[in-house]
C-alpha cells in the first residue's frame, strides 16, 4: 500500500531524512522552503534593501540556495537585492563546467553575476598544483577561495555573503575541531554569522539544512547543477569527519543536528585564550595573526617554498614572520598582490594599518591596532607553539 | 565544488609508525626496555612502574581534592582499566610504599547482566568472580543490580537538586562522626582500613535501597554467596521494569545512554547513603576521548567536559573522580600484564555487534582506529575537553532530572533544538499530539514532599512534563519511548515535584517581587 502524505493525504513519495515524515512533493518543497525561512527569521540574518551576494559555486548547495533565496525574498518580501558572486579556481575542466552551471543561473534566475578569479593573486589552480603536486592543494583553495569571495563582494559593495554551507558540513566542522583540539574555531564555527567584527559579515541559511534534502530539492526541482567532485585531493581531517559523520546518520538520522545543538552548547573555561582577531600586515585581510594565511600561501608560491605555510611548517612561517618584521618589509605593497589595482579598498586599508603597524614594532609600536602589535611580538617570541599552528584565516 | 573550506589545514596529526621496543634501552636507565608508550618512550620495567604511579599519584595530588582518611568508592567494572585502578590503589595504600594514598576505599560493582540478557547463572558468576578479588582486597565492598536502579525513590530536597535520599542523611550523619574519630585517632593506615571495612561492608548485595547501611557498623563479614542468589529472586520486579523500559527505547544507542545515566545514580545513591564523599571511576583517556565525542554525537556537547573531566562536581556534596584520565588503553594493558593484573569479560550490548550498533561502539572503533595510525588522535580530544568550561562555577542552574547535568533546553532562537521542533512541527500534522501521551495529568493527593511516605499514591506526570525536564540528551534517548511511567521511580519524582513547583509558583506569582 502506498504511504500517504503526513500533511495532505497525497500519495508520499519521499520520506525526510530529517525527520522520517513521509511526504509528497509539494509539501516537502514547502516544509524545505519554511525552514530556511524560519531560520533566517530566528537569527535576523538580513535587513530590508540589503544587498547580499550568493556565494555561487555551480554546485548543488549553491545552486539551491540561489534558487530558494530568490524565492523566499518574493514570497516574504525581503526586499533583498540579490547577486550571484562566482571565484573562478582556474582548475582545468572543472572551471569550466562549474561556470557554465553558474550561469546557466544567472539567466534562469534572473540574478546578475560577479566572477572573480585566482588570477587576482596570479595564481590559477593549476599552476599551483604544477608547483605542488597534488597533495595538500586544497588547502590553496580554501583559502584562496574564500579571501577571493570577500573581494569580490567588496568590489560589488555588499553588504552580506551568504553560503551554501549545510547542516552535515557545520557537523564536520564541529567534529574536525574537536579531533584536532582547536578550540578557537570549536567555539565559532556553529555561528550562523561570521565576520561580524568589522570585515563582511557571511550567513549560512543552510546551517540546519541537510545536506541529503538539499539532493532531494534539488532532484525534484530538477535543478541544474555541476555535481563533480574537485578533482584534487580533500583534507584527511575532514574526510575522517565525514566518513564517522555518515556512519552515525546510519545509526541515527538526528545525529547532525544533535553535534550541532552540541556544538552551540559548548562553552569555553574563562582562562583559555582565545586567538586576537586582527588584520594582516601584509593584505589588511582579517587575521587571527600577524600575516594571513592566504599571504603565507602566495608568499611560499613566490618563493617557489610552496610548501609553506602547510600543515607543520610552522618553523618556515616563522622565519618569514620574522623577516618579515626586520626588514619592516618595504618590498611589500599592494600591487604585488592585486595585479589589477582594482582591490583599491583593500590597498587603502593595508596600508593604513598593516604596514604602519609593522614598520614600528621594531621601535616600539605607537599605532593604535594594538591587536596587530600583540601578535608581532607573540610571534618574536613565541614559546607558544599552539599559537603558531593554528595560524590560518578564520573560519 | 571542492570539499574543502577554508579553516582546514593539511597534516592533521604527525603520522607515526609504532616503534618497536626489541632492541631499545630504556631512556631513564639503559636497561633493556619492555615497552614504548606514548609516541617513542622507551621503558624497562621497573622504570614503567615508577612511571604509572608517579603518574597515578600526581593526577590524585596535584588537585589536593582527596584528603586523608576521606571515604572514597571505588566503582568497579571488572574490565582492564578499573581492575587497574584497584590495583594501583592497593600498591598505593600499602606499608612498604613510600608515599603512600591515604584516603579509605570501598568497593562497588554494579551487575548489568538484565540490561543485556544474560541467563541468571552468568549473573551469578560474574558477581562470584567479583566478589572472590573485592573480599581479597580486605576493603569493605558491595554489589549492586543495576535494576536496583528503579527502586531509589527520592524526593529532591529543596536545597539540593542532586537529590540525597532521606534515610541517607541519618546514615551520613552517623558516619560523619565515625569519620572525625578515625582522624583523631591515627593516619596510621592499618587502622584506617579496618574502621574502613566496619563502615560500608554490608551496604551489599541483599539490602535494599531503602535501607542502606543500616547495619553496616555490625559485621565486617561479606555476603554470602546464597545471599548473592537469594538477592536475584529480589529484584527480579525491577529486572522486569528495567527490560521493559530499554525495549521501549527501541534504539541500542539510546539504552547505552539511559544504562549510563542509571549507573550513576546507583553510584551515587549508594555513596551518599554510605557517607562516601568521593566516587572514583576507572575510565582511561582512550574511553573519556570516546566519551567525549560521543557526547558530541548525541547532543550533549555541553556535558563532554563535565563527563571527561578529573573531577566531575555535578552532584552536590559528592565528587566523581576519574583518576586514570591520563593514561592510555595501552599503558592499562601493560600494567596488567606487568602485574598479573586480572580482569573479567563482562559482555555489553554491543559485544557482539558490528560498527554500527550504536553510536558509542561505533565513536569507539573510530577514535582506536584513528588512534592506530596517528597517535596525537586521544590527546588531542582530551586537550579539547580541558578547554571546555564544566559550568561548575555557576551555581542554582537547572538541571536535568535524569543525569543531573545542568539544562542545556533553555536556548536562544536561532538554534538546532528549535530548528529541529519546528521541522517536526511543519512535516507531520501529528507532532503535537505525539508529545503528549494523553493521560490527564492527575497529580494524585500525595504531597510529593517529606519523607515520601505517602507514595502510595501514583503520582502521574505526562511525556510532556517529563520532556521539560530533561536535557536535549535526555530527551534523545527515551524520545521513543511509548509510556513515561516507564521510567525509573525517581526520575518521575523530580519531575513530579518540579510540576508542583511550578503550580506553587504561579498561585503566588502575583505577590513575588522581581528581584533580578
Ligand atoms: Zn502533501
Ligand atoms: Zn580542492
Ligand atoms: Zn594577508
Ligand atoms: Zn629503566
Ligand atoms: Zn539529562
Amino acid at each position: 500500500m502506498p504511504l500517504k502524505c503526513g500533511l495532505c493525504d497525497k500519495q508520499a513519495i519521499l520520506k525526510r531524512p530529517k525527520t522520517g515524515d513521509a511526504l509528497c512533493k509539494e509539501c516537502f518543497f514547502l516544509a524545505f522552503e519554511e525552514e530556511v525561512h524560519q531560520t533566517i527569521t530566528d537569527a535576523n540574518l538580513f535587513i530590508k534593501g540589503e544587498t547580499v551576494a550568493i556565494g555561487a559555486s555551480g554546485g548543488k548547495d549553491s545552486t539551491v540556495l540561489a534558487y530558494v533565496m530568490k524565492a523566499l525574498n518574493e514570497r516574504y518580501a525581503y526586499n533583498l537585492n540579490l547577486v550571484l558572486l562566482s571565484v573562478d579556481e582556474g582548475i582545468t575542466g572543472y572551471r569550466d563546467d562549474s561556470l557554465e552551471s553558474v550561469k546557466r543561473n544567472e539567466i534562469q534566475y534572473c540574478l546578475p553575476l560577479k566572477i572573480v578569479s585566482y588570477e587576482l593573486y596570479g595564481w590559477t589552480m593549476d599552476a599551483i598544483v604544477k608547483q605542488i603536486g597534488l597533495k595538500n592543494n586544497c588547502t590553496f583553495c580554501g583559502v584562496f577561495r574564500r579571501q577571493a569571495l570577500d573581494r569580490g563582494a567588496l568590489m560589488l559593495k555588499v553588504d552580506k555573503i551568504v553560503t551554501g554551507h549545510n547542516a552535515d558540513d557545520i557537523a564536520e566542522t564541529v567534529i574536525m575541531n574537536v579531533l584536532r583540539g582547536d578550540i578557537g574555531r570549536l567555539r565559532r564555527c556553529t555561528a550562523i554569522t561570521t565576520g561580524t567584527d568589522g570585515a563582511l559579515p557571511r550567513c549560512k541559511p543552510f546551517k540546519y539544512t541537510y545536506e541529503k534534502e538539499i539532493v532531494m530539492y534539488a532532484y525534484f526541482k530538477k535543478l541544474d547543477y555541476f555535481s563533480t567532485e574537485c578533482i584534487y585531493s580533500p583534507n584527511a581531517y575532514r574526510g575522517f569527519a565525514r566518513a564517522y559523520i555518515k556512519d552515525l546518520e546510519k545509526i541515527r538520522p538526528s545525529a547532525i543536528i544533535d553535534i550541532i545543538h552540541s556544538g552551540e552548547s559548548l562553552s569555553v573555561k574563562k582562562e583559555v585564550k582565545m586567538p586576537v582577531q586582527g588584520v594582516c600586515v601584509r593584505c589588511g585581510y582579517i587575521s587571527s595573526n600577524t600575516v594571513c594565511k592566504a599571504c603565507v600561501l602566495l608568499e611560499g608560491l613566490n618563493k617557489g617554498r610552496p610548501r609553506l605555510g602547510i600543515g607543520k611548517t610552522h618553523k618556515e612561517r616563522l622565519k618569514m614572520a620574522e623577516d618579515l618584521n626586520e626588514k619592516g618589509d618595504s618590498s611589500i605593497n599592494s600591487q604585488n598582490f592585486f595585479e589589477n589595482g582594482q582591490l583599491d579598498s583593500f590597498s587603502e586599508q593595508s596600508s593604513q594599518s598593516g604596514l604602519s603597524c609593522c614598520r614600528s614594532t621594531t621601535a616600539g609600536c605607537s599605532c593604535q591596532t594594538s591587536e596587530i602589535c600583540n601578535d608581532t611580538a607573540g610571534i618574536h617570541s613565541s614559546v607558544d607553539q599552539q599559537k603558531i599552528n593554528s595560524l590560518a584565516i578564520d573560519f | 565544488m571542492c570539499s574543502v573550506q577554508e579553516d582546514d589545514n593539511d597534516v592533521p596529526f604527525s603520522k607515526v609508525r609504532p616503534n618497536e621496543s626489541i632492541g631499545r634501552t630504556c631512556m631513564k636507565c639503559q636497561e633493556k626496555a619492555v615497552l614504548i608508550t606514548r609516541v617513542n618512550d622507551a621503558f624497562c620495567r621497573s622504570c614503567f612502574m615508577v612511571y604509572i604511579t608517579h603518574k597515578f599519584r600526581a593526577t590524585i595530588g596535584k588537585t589536593k581534592l582527596v584528603r586523608d582518611g576521606e571515604m572514597v568508592l571505588i566503582a568497579l567494572s571488572g574490565g582492564p582499566s578499573s581492575s587497574a585502578l584497584l590495583h594501583l590503589i592497593q600498591e598505593g595504600l600499602s606499608e612498604r610504599t613510600h608515599k603512600k594514598l591515604r584516603f579509605r576505599p570501598g568497593l562497588i560493582f554494579i551487575d548489568e547482566g538484565a540490561a543485556v540478557n544474560l541467563p541468571s547463572s552468568e549473573r551469578l558468576n560474574n558477581c562470584e568472580k567479583m566478589l572472590d578479588t573485592m573480599r581479597s582486597t580486605g576493603f569493605p565492598c558491595c554489589i549492586k543490580a543495576l535494576e536496583q536502579g528503579f527502586d531509589i525513590d527520592n524526593i529532591p530536597e529543596l536545597t539540593s537538586p542532586s537529590g540525597t535520599c532521606c534515610p541517607g542523611s541519618q546514615v551520613e550523619k552517623d558516619l560523619g562522626t565515625i569519620d572525625h574519630d578515625t582522624e583523631s585517632i591515627s593516619s596510621d593506615i592499618s587502622t584506617a582500613t579496618s574502621s574502613v571495612t566496619l563502615n560500608m561492608s554490608e551496604c551489599s548485595i541483599s539490602s535494599s535501597m531503602e535501607e542502606p547501611c543500616s547495619n553496616s557498623r555490625e559485621a565486617i563479614a561479606v555476603s554470602s554467596l546464597s545471599r548473592v542468589e537469594s538477592s536475584f529472586q529480589k529484584y527480579e520486579e525491577a529486572e522486569e521494569k528495567l527490560r521493559c523500559l530499554l525495549k521501549s527505547l527501541n534504539s541500542v544507542s539510546a539504552q547505552e545512554d539511559l544504562i549510563r545515566s542509571i549507573r550513576h545514580k546507583i553510584l551515587s545513591e549508594v555513596a551518599t547513603t554510605c557517607g562516601y564523599s568521593k566516587v572514583m571511576l576507572g575510565s582511561c583517556g582512550t574511553r573519556l576521548a570516546v566519551t567525549l565525542l560521543t557526547d558530541m554525537a548525541i547532543g550533549r556537547g555541553g556535558q563532554a567536559a563535565v563527563d571527561t573531566v578529573f573531577a566531575d562536581k555535578r552532584y552536590k556534596n559528592l565528587m566523581f573522580l576519574r583518576p586514570l584520565r591520563e593514561f592510555s588503553s595501552k599503558e592499562i594493558g601493560m600494567y596488567n600484564a606487568l602485574n598479573d593484573v586480572e580482569s573479567f569479560f563482562i559482555p555489553t550490548l554491543t559485544t557482539k555487534g558490528s560498527d554500527g550498533a550504536s553510536i558509542e561502539h561505533l565513536t569507539e572503533a573510530f577514535v582506536t582506529g584513528l588512534q592506530r595510525d596517528y597517535p596525537s588522535t586521544v590527546s588531542n580530544i582530551m586537550r579539547t575537553g580541558e578547554k571546555l568550561s564544566t559550568g561548575a562555577e555557576e551555581e542554582s542552574k537547572e538541571y536535568c532530572a535524569m543525569c543531573q547535568s545542568s539544562l542545556d533546553t533553555n536556548v536562544v532562537a536561532s538554534s538546532a533544538l528549535n530548528a529541529v521542533q519546528f521541522s517536526q512541527r511543519i512535516s507531520n500534522r501529528a507532532a503535537d499530539s505525539d508529545s503528549i501521551i494523553d493521560k490527564s495529568n492527575k497529580t494524585g493527593e500525595c504531597c510529593g514532599e517529606g519523607d515520601g511516605g505517602c507514595n502510595t499514591t501514583r503520582t502521574r506526570v505526562t511525556k510532556q512534563q517529563v520532556l521539560a525536564s530533561l536535557c536535549y540528551g535526555c530527551r534523545l534517548a527515551i524520545r521513543k519511548i511509548d509510556d513515561v511511567e516507564k521510567l525509573p521511580l525517581y526520575v518521575l519524582k523530580d519531575v513530579f515535584w518540579r510540576v508542583r513547583r511550578e503550580k506553587m509558583k504561579s498561585e503566588i506569582e502575583e505577590f513575588l517581587l522581581d528581584t533580578s
